[in-house]
């Protein structure tokens, strides 16, 4: 470290260390670290003092993996409008946000009281409305409210509490003074993504992470966990709570799914739950189980389309009625949402002092309502110095700065602003103080805002010791929104005394596929596992076939040197017109090449890869709660990243006609060969890592019911219309249905179509043999629950030993026969299973998977 | 005048229904000149919940769940209610709609409050421009508010076409007003849009109203529908007066309330969420007779 200066500048200058980490705060506003003389600040020396202590490189090459983790974990955020993928990687810089524990306390102290008051204006907003009587909130505000919800007012809530776990934005002033920006208090988002932070940085710096004592965050979980199960009307010693998701395509999903993980919640979405005889239930394989708690992170209004929102099913049908009726708490209370707008906080001082009779204690940045006539004035005489916010929760747009703005946008404004004033709140623009980020060789700032978490308990709140600290893109702007692109930060309060090192992650290592055994599996997961197995070894078969043809291609010189060809392009097209059912696939295209490339990388086609292999990604993503992280990896591992060397790019330079230059063929079978490993990881670790629970029978049945559909088509076009020269076609046969080593082993000489028939039909111990996946389906179908009072077989036991008992009692030699150039036999049975297999999916959907069908609004009779 | 009313809505599904949760507002409200005697709901098949309670707004209020698989729903509603008639005060007399529409946004008493919900934009009505142009003509300055008020549904009387078929629940108050046509629901909407655009309190009332058979034929039952109009604040001592646009009247006792909100969506007679049912068709039968007409036989066309 460099000695300071002797005398200190007025301002920052470049910082510089003898490690490469420089460092130049912005001019102009205060640093978090680096102080007004260019002093660290003490909060900051130990942990610097270590970082420079690890070095640059060393630095790096944590952080490389560290970031590794993120993507392999599967930590994302999903941002709307990128038509590319649903989610991209977590932004995490490695330097944390540093707070010492006495401006914690300070921070804990206001933020509680903030929170206790919140709490007694929502009491009294659904309750009494003494506040409106007296004038402390302007009625107007509250009436002309979307977030004010007219269905919950008089709906009992436990302990007359609404808020159970709040967040508020801060902003640290030019002073280090902080400044309340926000409040959330309907369904906070960011806890879990406070807590994969800390869990990436405490692994990336353990060492540091111990000396500089930062304060553990796991008891505040514990305390939301506790606070949560006492909520439970009834079962307190053993409720059911869910976390109430609005699905895979909300922006923080990931950390939806992570939590229910690290709390012990199921994760349930909206088509999840079912309100009957005022209970909500989850819709579990075994049947209606019912739930106590719910957690939420829906919003108010899309909580309950009955009564609610009607243009919403991302909710419960019928849940302001449970609640009403005192079976089930939800938290945070339906209708928080309605004092999260900005223009309550000129008001909350005035209510403070009526309510408790106390000043309030931690400072809102100062903020005009334009309802109000005067504070209308004041805001459109200051219009280009302050921060434009919308007022109604259901009318939101990005925070307009009036000083970024042409004139005459801010003329357009106020016109807006001057025809419905209601909806319009100013905030003054705050001077945020900049933070340290890490750019690979050096430190830049960026203004921060950090996101801190309360949860109740007994009659306060504790508040997380630490946080979500976000920063901006860039220097250019003041809005801090992952959405926007911006990063986050771990957040260390660290601490002068030795600190507990309490950890609820030991519970979260039990997989949610559950202990308790059979029908715990909500139906809508056991719906996604059933398609990720079909997905998966749909994608599977394909490139095996893929591969078949591509080694055929590149090896020979044309068509007339490899006589099974056609025959293969045959089933590849038969299996795209079962997946397409219509479509001008019907005979081979004349180029050859082309069909095949655009089969595997064309994103057009339905029926190809590329789609397959999104539909299989997409699906993961929606069990991603349920299967493992090296699954999940592997699954990550197949969808094309962005960058150069992708799959769907090799199609590029491909054209119809004229002359083209693409990558070879050789790199599409290596491309092939690729997939294949993964894919057959996937399976492997389907087998391995996955307990045989519902889920995974689901899964099985999946992976059972595509494969011998592929192996159907498989004989269907190989054998059926025979070739003249059979022997190579039989070749292909077994390397496409990998069976080329068994055959080797057991018949070691020439290649027969008796003996490959019965290898790929009939044999059952032939992990790939249609007889093996009937006869796994039919043990799968024997497991699934069963309602007891039903005697004897059911229907799709039915079905699937009809199957199993055809193909068992086939004699093969029978079989093989050729009549006027066709196996009639063959033709017959691979017919009859190829009826009856979908008739077996649709039976096992419509027994088990059938209350997942959507709700809908009766229609308005007058 | 005693009334009795009889309202039934079928549902007709083309698959099963499995679970439907209900919201009904079907019961009407006491009030001033109003008192409900009797009255019944009766779903079939027959719910497994069925609550009463007391909206917000102070109307009656059922919730119900039917869980048995079924394949139609009938919700029967009955009552006997009782009208007194209603004399209007004289419109001159009543206060400028400025002093008004003023005690609303600055007196904070139990009546001037609540009806001061009543000026704000709701789910179905969001003031425009083109509202407020359209009801300024009405509202000259220092014009008696009940005066302003009948003017406006005057004009509206005039200017717009009863059509049944020319707007439907999605039309918005601003189609309405570009069209010109409309039912009752829409004049109501349109009206109420208008009062509030002016910075008044107008609320949304949902009921019945008696119909007459034409001259010389016998009424047809079931031929009734319900009937949707206003109420504007028309001050401290005058309260709330109600006004139907679709007749150009002030409501006296043959018009019989169901219930009141800001707009339709806080009192629509049947609200509903089903799982499964397919495509489904809606009936609704409104019957509604005058006491003494019980004793006659009405004929059956």
């Amino acid at each position: 470290m460099t000695s300071p200066p002797a005398s200190p500048p007025a301002r920052p200058p470049h910082w510089e260390t003898a490690h490469g980490l420089d460092y130049a705060p912005l001019p102009g506003f205060r640093d978090a670290m680096i102080d007004a003389n260019g002093q660290q600040r003490p909060t900051w020396q130990p942990f610097f003092h270590a970082l420079q202590g690890l070095g640059l490189p060393e630095l790096t090459r944590r952080w490389d993996e560290a970031k590794q983790m993120i993507r392999e974990n599967g930590v994302t955020y999903n941002v709307y409008g990128d038509p590319r993928s649903i989610d991209r990687p977590w932004q995490l810089d490695p330097i944390p946000l540093l707070i010492s524990s006495r401006e914690a306390d300070l921070l804990a102290e206001g933020l509680g009281q903030r929170a206790r008051l919140l709490d007694a204006v929502l009491a009294d907003l659904y309750g009494p409305q003494r506040l409106l009587r007296d004038g402390l909130i302007p009625a107007e505000l509250i009436y002309s409210q979307t977030g004010y919800l007219r269905p919950c007012h008089g709906v009992p809530v436990p302990g007359n509490r609404f808020l159970y776990l709040y967040a508020t934005d801060i902003g640290f002033g030019a002073d280090g003074a902080f400044h309340v920006i926000g409040d959330r208090t309907q369904a906070p988002s960011g806890a879990g993504y406070a807590l994969e932070n800390r869990i990436v940085l405490s692994r990336m710096l353990p060492e540091i992470f111990r000396d500089c004592r930062v304060q553990r965050l796991a008891m505040f979980f514990r305390t939301l966990r506790d606070t949560l199960r006492n909520l439970a009307p009834r079962n307190r010693d053993n409720p059911r709570i869910v976390l109430l998701t609005p699905g895979p395509y909300n922006e923080t999903y990931f950390e939806h799914a992570y939590l229910a993980r690290y709390l012990g919640y199921t994760l349930a979405e909206g088509g999840d739950l079912t309100v009957r005889d005022s209970r909500v239930y989850l819709k579990l394989l075994g049947g209606l189980q019912p739930v106590d708690v719910i957690l939420r992170r829906l919003d108010d209004d899309y909580c309950d389309p009955l009564e609610l929102r009607g243009d919403s099913f991302l909710g419960v049908p019928g849940l302001v009625q449970a609640v009403r009726a005192g079976n089930v708490a939800v938290a945070n209370a339906l209708g928080s949402g309605v004092v999260e707008t900005p223009a309550l906080m000129a008001f909350l001082p005035a209510i403070c002092r009526a309510l408790f009779g106390e000043d309030l204690r931690l400072h809102s940045v100062p903020s005009w309502w334009c309802g109000d006539a005067v504070a209308r004035d004041h805001v459109l005489a200051n219009l280009d110095r302050l921060v434009i916010k919308p007022a109604l929760l259901n009318r939101r747009f990005a925070p307009v700065f009036g000083d970024r703005i042409t004139r005459e946008q801010r003329d357009a404004l106020a016109e807006r602003i001057r025809a419905r004033p209601r909806e319009y709140v100013a905030q003054e623009q705050i001077p945020l103080t900049t933070v340290p980020v890490f750019q690979g060789d050096h430190l830049e700032p960026r203004h921060v805002v950090l996101r801190t978490y309360l949860a109740a308990k007994d009659d306060g709140f504790h508040m997380m010791p630490g946080g979500l600290t976000r920063v901006t893109a860039s220097l250019d702007t003041l809005v801090v929104s992952m959405q926007q692109g911006g990063g986050s930060k771990d957040t260390w309060v660290v601490s002068s005394t030795p600190v507990s090192s309490f950890t609820l992650l030991s519970t979260t290592v039990k997989p949610v596929e559950l202990s308790r055994g059979g029908s715990d599996l909500p139906s809508r997961a056991a719906d996604n596992l059933y398609w990720l197995g079909r997905y998966a070894e749909r994608a599977e078969s394909m490139v095996r076939l893929l591969r078949g043809i591509l080694v055929r291609l590149t090896e020979k010189s044309g068509i007339a040197d490899v006589p099974e060809l056609p025959f293969l392009l045959q089933v590849l097209t038969s299996h795209a017109t079962a997946i397409v059912a219509a479509g001008d696939l019907g005979a081979p295209q004349p180029d050859v090449e082309l069909y095949v490339r655009e089969m595997i990388y064309d994103e057009e086609r339905m029926e190809g890869l590329v789609h397959t292999l999104q539909l299989l990604h997409r699906t993961a993503g929606m069990v991603r709660d349920r299967i493992s992280t090296d699954m999940w990896r592997v699954v990550s591992g197949l969808k094309y990243p962005e960058s150069s060397h992708t799959l769907p790019n090799r199609l590029a330079p491909i054209e119809r006609n004229g002359t083209v230059s693409f990558e070879t063929l050789a790199d599409a079978l290596d491309d092939m060969n690729r997939l294949v490993g993964s894919l057959a990881a996937f399976g492997g670790l389907a087998m391995e890592s996955m307990t045989r629970g519902q889920g995974w029978r689901f899964l099985d049945m999946g992976r059972r019911l595509e494969r011998a559909l592929h192996l159907i088509r498989l004989l269907h076009g190989t054998l059926v219309h025979v070739s003249p020269n059979e022997a190579p076609l039989l070749e292909a046969l077994l390397e496409v249905a990998d069976s080329s080593m068994t055959y080797r082993r057991r018949y070691l000489t020439t290649v027969q179509t008796a003996p490959v028939l019965d290898l790929l039909l009939a044999d059952e111990t032939n992990p790939r043999s249609i007889v093996f996946q009937l006869a796994a389906l039919a043990d799968d179908v024997a497991n699934l629950p069963r309602d007891p009072s039903q005697s004897g077989r059911s229907a799709e036991q039915r079905l699937i030993l009809g199957a199993v008992t055809s193909v068992q009692l086939a004699d093969i030699d029978h079989l093989a026969m050729v009549t006027n150039g066709t196996r009639t036999q063959l033709e017959h049975l691979l017919n009859k299973l190829r009826r009856e297999l979908p008739v077996l999916s649709d039976t096992i959907t419509q027994n088990y998977l059938s209350h997942l069908q959507p709700s809908r609004h009766l229609a308005h009779g007058n | 005048m005693i009334y009795r009313i009889t309202h039934s809505t079928t549902y007709d599904y083309r698959m099963p229904v499995t679970l439907c949760h209900n919201v009904a507002h079907l019961t009407p409200r006491d009030g001033p000149r109003q008192r409900c005697q009797e009255t019944s709901l009766i779903v079939t098949p027959t719910p497994a919940v069925e609550e009463a309670r007391t909206d917000y707004f102070g109307n009656p209020v059922i919730f119900f769940t039917v869980q048995e698989k079924h394949q139609q729903l009938v919700v029967k509603a009955e009552h006997a209610t009782e009208v007194d008639p209603f004399e209007p005060p004289d419109s001159s007399q009543t206060p400028p709609w400025e002093e008004v529409r003023d005690q609303l946004a600055s007196n904070r008493d139990g009546d001037v409050l609540d009806a001061y919900q009543y000026v704000f934009d709701s789910p179905y009505i969001r003031v425009t421009p083109a509202l407020h142009d359209y009801a300024l003509p009405s509202f000259a300055a220092g014009r008696p508010v009940l005066e302003a008020g009948r003017d406006l549904i005057a004009r509206i009387h005039r200017e717009f076409h009863y059509d049944p078929k020319a707007t439907t629940l999605s039309t918005t108050v601003g189609e309405v007003l570009a069209g010109r046509r409309g039912v009752c629901q829409d004049f109501a909407h349109l009206a109420i849009g208008c009062l509030r655009s002016v910075g008044l309190a107008a609320r949304y009332v949902s009921g019945y109203l008696l119909t007459r058979p034409p001259e010389g034929k016998q009424r047809l039952v079931g031929a009734d529908a319900s009937h949707a109009w206003l109420a504007v604040w028309c001050g401290n001592h005058h309260g709330w007066i109600d006004l139907d646009p679709t007749n150009n009247l002030i409501p006296s006792d043959e018009h019989i309330l169901l219930g009141w909100g800001r707009d339709y969506d806080d009192v629509s007679p049947i609200k509903g969420v089903i799982l499964g049912g397919g495509e489904h068709q809606v009936r609704v039968a409104v019957d509604v007779v005058e006491y003494q007409d019980l004793l006659l036989p009405p004929s059956i066309a």
